[in-house]
């Protein structure tokens, strides 16, 4: 990733779900996107993203399907109902974290 | 092969069989399309496939990224008491149980058919032959599917042989008993065995029993070990 590695726990994810809400995508496609929606700033070394793409097919967020394109196989990954209800409820913390450590550097400090 | 080297790292580290083939594959696909990327930006071709290799990651970083999910490694890695200790007996049990079933669905037919009480000599043989496969072909064969599960996962060699030895110790044995022609009945038997019992086998023949179960574990472990020596 080129952003700090602490803070990105969980974004990749989130990313990922968010990218296949819209349309089935294969590896190269989902890395290209999310390089593309983020301006470079998360940025993996690309072939990490299929452990995560696994990850989520095993625990039912995504399914995998091996298919012709352009006279090759690719395996499409979709995003199943499931993954549907795990990204709403990545989106909800993700916003209210955000929100609560906007406020806090940019509101007053004299509450600590 | 381009991740050779990758797959093998994989494997030894625990990872299911079945997510080191889809990975290499995806992880070739990918390859493709960077390298074709590469050279769409004007790059030659040696330059495009080496700036590909490096986008795509170093052997290092898709190791450490597959590691970090236990969830992909496979149920003989993460739990290799379980499958070598015990499920050689469960799997030798169903497979003795399936001829044995198949032997009484026949006595029942021949039964309801009208048949003589008495056992006809083609059943007796049928039954014989059974025995022996439970006795002599299923523990060897068991034995060897362990092996197998242990090669294609790079398990150390001392986990089939850990199974060879459980079915060695604690095997199964079939018997058959048929009375005397004119009287009716017989019976077919499958239980456990231990060397000496007293319905157990003989030594001489348990002994050979058993060095054709465990020799599969011992063939995995020479090969194993020539396989360390070769990468020293």
């Amino acid at each position: 990733m080129s952003a700090n590695p602490s803070f990105m726990s969980g974004v990749p994810e989130l990313l990922v779900l968010r990218l296949l809400q819209d349309r089935e995508m294969y590896g190269y496609e989902i890395v290209a996107a999310i390089a593309a929606v983020t301006g470079q700033v998360v940025a993996p070394k690309e072939g990490v993203i299929y452990p995560l793409l696994h990850d989520l097919e095993k625990e039912g967020l995504l399914r995998a399907q091996r298919r012709p394109a352009g006279g090759r196989t690719r395996v499409y990954y979709t995003l199943t109902s499931k993954g549907v209800r795990r990204l709403f409820d990545l989106t909800d913390d993700w916003t209210r974290m955000t929100r609560v450590i906007q406020h806090v550097l940019k509101g007053p400090l004299h509450a600590i | 092969m381009p991740f050779e080297e990758l797959r093998e790292r994989l494997l030894t580290s625990g990872i299911a069989p079945r997510h080191v083939r889809r990975y290499l594959a995806e992880l070739g696909d990918h390859l493709d399309d960077l390298t074709q990327a590469q050279r769409d930006a004007g790059y030659g071709a040696q330059d495009a496939v080496i700036r590909a290799r490096a986008r795509l990651g170093e052997d290092d970083d898709l190791t450490t990224a597959m590691l970090d999910r236990p969830a992909l490694r496979s149920l003989p890695a993460r739990a290799p008491w379980l499958i070598f200790g015990f499920f050689p007996l469960v799997s030798l049990a169903a497979l003795c149980a399936v001829p044995v079933g198949i032997l009484a669905a026949v006595a029942s037919l021949h039964a309801h058919a009208g048949g003589s009480p008495a056992a006809p000599s083609w059943f007796r043989d049928l039954t014989l032959s059974a025995v022996f496969l439970g006795n002599w072909l299923l523990p060897p064969l068991t034995a060897s599917l362990f092996t197998a599960l242990a090669s294609r996962q790079r398990l150390p060699a001392h986990w089939p042989l850990l199974a060879s030895i459980v079915l060695v110790v604690i095997g199964f044995h079939m018997q058959a008993r048929f009375p005397a022609p004119h009287l009716h009945g017989g019976s077919l038997g499958i239980g456990l065995s231990f060397p000496g019992g007293q319905d157990g086998i003989s030594l001489s023949r348990w002994l050979a029993g058993s060095l054709l179960i465990i020799t599969p574990a011992l063939l995995y472990w020479g090969w194993r070990w020539r396989q360390d020596l070769s990468t020293r």
